[in-house]
């Protein structure tokens, strides 16, 4: 399946991840080696005797308490802004075409 | 401060100077050398609770600390300094270890040579016209160059393993859940691992002893005791090695072949038995991660926009779509960039199945092969070269993303398989280093450390393997 230069436009679109006109080009080429060498998954027709889990079976649950803020500073810290407990962004503009 | 925490302090600054040229550093300083004495000196020496006293230990930077910034080796995280430290590094702080340094890494730790940093590529310390592999490249650095004895790195798919072959040293990955990753700035959740580099065996299993063990804050973590150091043998008798054919291909570069070959060897000189497996399905392991892993950071990778964490670039004007893209589009560097597009490709409408659900497919195989191979009927340990091929040179594999990939493609298996395994350094080739890897079964690292210090014993690492 081989990628196209608005296939690629919308998948930035959906990443919302800006790409300049002079990159796109090199970006579809490489986009298209990558998913075609991962495509050779489809000569695999075998089914595993069990779905795979990373971690334990069963995921520990801890006492629902709660504990002391662990945070050593105060978002403002570390956020571009933030005011009266709230972080700051441009207004919502209109939204363009998907 | 005692003398010893000052003298390390003082020492490991010097040594950081020295090694400038690597660039294998993002962030460190005197003061803040001196400032972890000082706290060290406070500790008992002698106490059990401090079987680190006074060990210099440098850090993967995608490790979060409040004293250092965070970068991740990105632009999007340029000055970023985290509200908390994590849950691993704690551990060694309170075990008594003086953090040396942040280390540069690929770019959220995606990547296998060190040359996606927004920082500059770390130069190898045998050769500065090669890379010291990656993404883990700049802690690999650091211990290889003799700076620090031990550092930690992170394994998604290989990240310690094949820059510890690279490089010289010993680089070990624990069992998935066996260290937490509270404060591991996440990539691919499902394979992520705080893993460790040391100068030896010993080194790397006394910081993974003290790192591993349940944690509330990660409820990935397996609720088993944390490691005890595993006492060394001075013999492999009793233990089968299994060679995986598949990880000997006819055109293995001929001094991997040869390291190995030599390796083997020590095996059965030290009593270890050696038996030809197969894991058919490890040939699909590269492109089976570069599903899962992009797939994962796309979603991991999502949370900086600019709002929340780290500088806004070029966005604070506009709407706040506006700011979503030129903060991720100017901040995110090109592999970065290249993985969120994959992994947004391959979650969305109408390919979720023929790519996601069919790598989660192919995932599963691949554990079973290894279940397998080591199970009641199978061997005991699996050895394999680490890497394909020594340390490559820089720029030679940048411009064509899958021939970087496959750098990874005797280490990434093992990686989605969730198994320890470790890179030993077992000899060199025209002056570079070559790693032998040896994979256990789940949750038995003190096996494989065990048998990998018996080889230590007796390999050369530092001797040419075709002389």
């Amino acid at each position: 399946m081989s990628i196209g230069r608005d296939q690629v436009l919308h998948v930035a679109n959906l990443a919302e991840i800006g790409v300049a006109e002079t990159e796109l080009a090199r970006l579809v080429e490489q986009l298209n080696s990558i998913v075609s060498y991962v495509e050779q998954l489809d000569q695999v027709t075998d089914a595993p005797a069990e779905p795979f889990l990373a971690g334990p079976v069963a995921a520990p649950l801890r006492e629902d308490v709660v504990g002391p803020d662990r945070l050593a500073r105060d978002p403002a810290a570390f956020a571009p802004e933030f005011r009266d407990g709230f972080f700051l962004v441009p207004r919502h503009g209109a939204m363009e075409e998907l | 401060m005692t003398a010893t925490a000052g003298t390390v302090a003082r020492d490991v600054g010097a040594r950081l100077k020295a090694a400038d040229s690597l660039n294998a550093t993002l962030s460190w300083s005197q003061a803040a050398l001196d400032a972890e004495a000082e706290r060290v000196s406070r500790l008992d020496p002698n106490a059990e609770a401090s079987p680190l006293y006074a060990v210099p230990i440098a850090l993967k930077d995608n490790l979060v600390t409040t004293e250092q910034p965070t970068t991740c080796g990105s632009r999007i995280l340029q000055g970023y300094v985290s509200p908390f430290t994590g849950t691993a590094v704690n551990r060694l702080r309170n075990a008594g270890a003086v953090i040396a340094c942040k280390a540069n890494l690929d770019e959220f730790a995606m990547g296998s040579s060190t040359e996606h940093s927004a920082y500059g590529r770390v130069k190898h310390p045998l050769d500065p016209e090669r890379v010291p592999g990656g993404s883990s490249g700049g802690s690999a650095a650091l211990v290889a160059a003799g700076v620090v004895p031990a550092a930690l790195g992170s394994e998604t798919g290989g990240s310690v393993r094949q820059p510890a072959s690279f490089c010289g040293v010993v680089g070990v990955k624990p069992s998935y859940g066996r260290v937490s990753r509270y404060g591991l700035v996440a990539f691919g959740s499902s394979l992520d691992c705080i893993s460790v580099f040391g100068r030896t065996v010993h080194d790397a299993a006394r910081v993974l002893s003290v790192m591993s063990g349940p944690d509330p804050l990660d409820a990935t973590t397996v609720d088993r005791p944390p490691l005890p150091v595993p006492p060394s043998r001075s013999d492999l008798k009793g233990l089968t090695f299994g060679l995986p054919k598949e990880y000997f291909p006819a055109d293995l570069h001929p001094g991997v072949r040869a390291a190995l070959a030599r390796t083997i060897g020590a095996v059965r000189e030290l009593g270890g038995s050696i038996r030809e497996v197969s894991l058919p399905y490890s040939r699909y392991a590269v492109p089976t991660y570069y599903i899962i892993a992009p797939a994962e950071a796309a979603a991991n990778l999502a949370r900086y926009d600019g709002v929340r964490y780290g500088p806004r670039l070029n966005g604070s004007s506009g709407d706040i779509r506006t700011l979503y893209r030129s903060t991720r589009g100017h901040g995110f560097g090109p592999e970065v960039r290249r993985r969120i597009l994959v992994g947004t490709y391959v979650l969305s409408a109408g390919y979720y199945d023929a790519y996601y659900r069919k790598a989660q497919t192919v995932r599963a195989l691949i554990a079973q092969d290894f279940q397998r191979a080591l199970g009641p009927e199978g061997v005991d340990l699996l050895l394999t070269p680490t890497t394909p091929t020594p340390a490559f040179k820089a720029g030679e594999k940048t411009e064509d993303p899958v021939a970087m990939y496959l750098a990874d493609i005797f280490v990434c298996a093992i990686s989605l398989a969730g198994l320890p395994a470790m890179s030993l350094p077992v000899g060199r080739d025209e002056g570079l280093p070559i790693g032998a890897q040896i994979i256990a079964p789940f949750f038995e690292e003190a096996r494989m450390l065990s048998a990998a210090a018996a080889l230590e014993r007796v390999l050369r690492p530092e001797e040419e393997v075709r002389a």
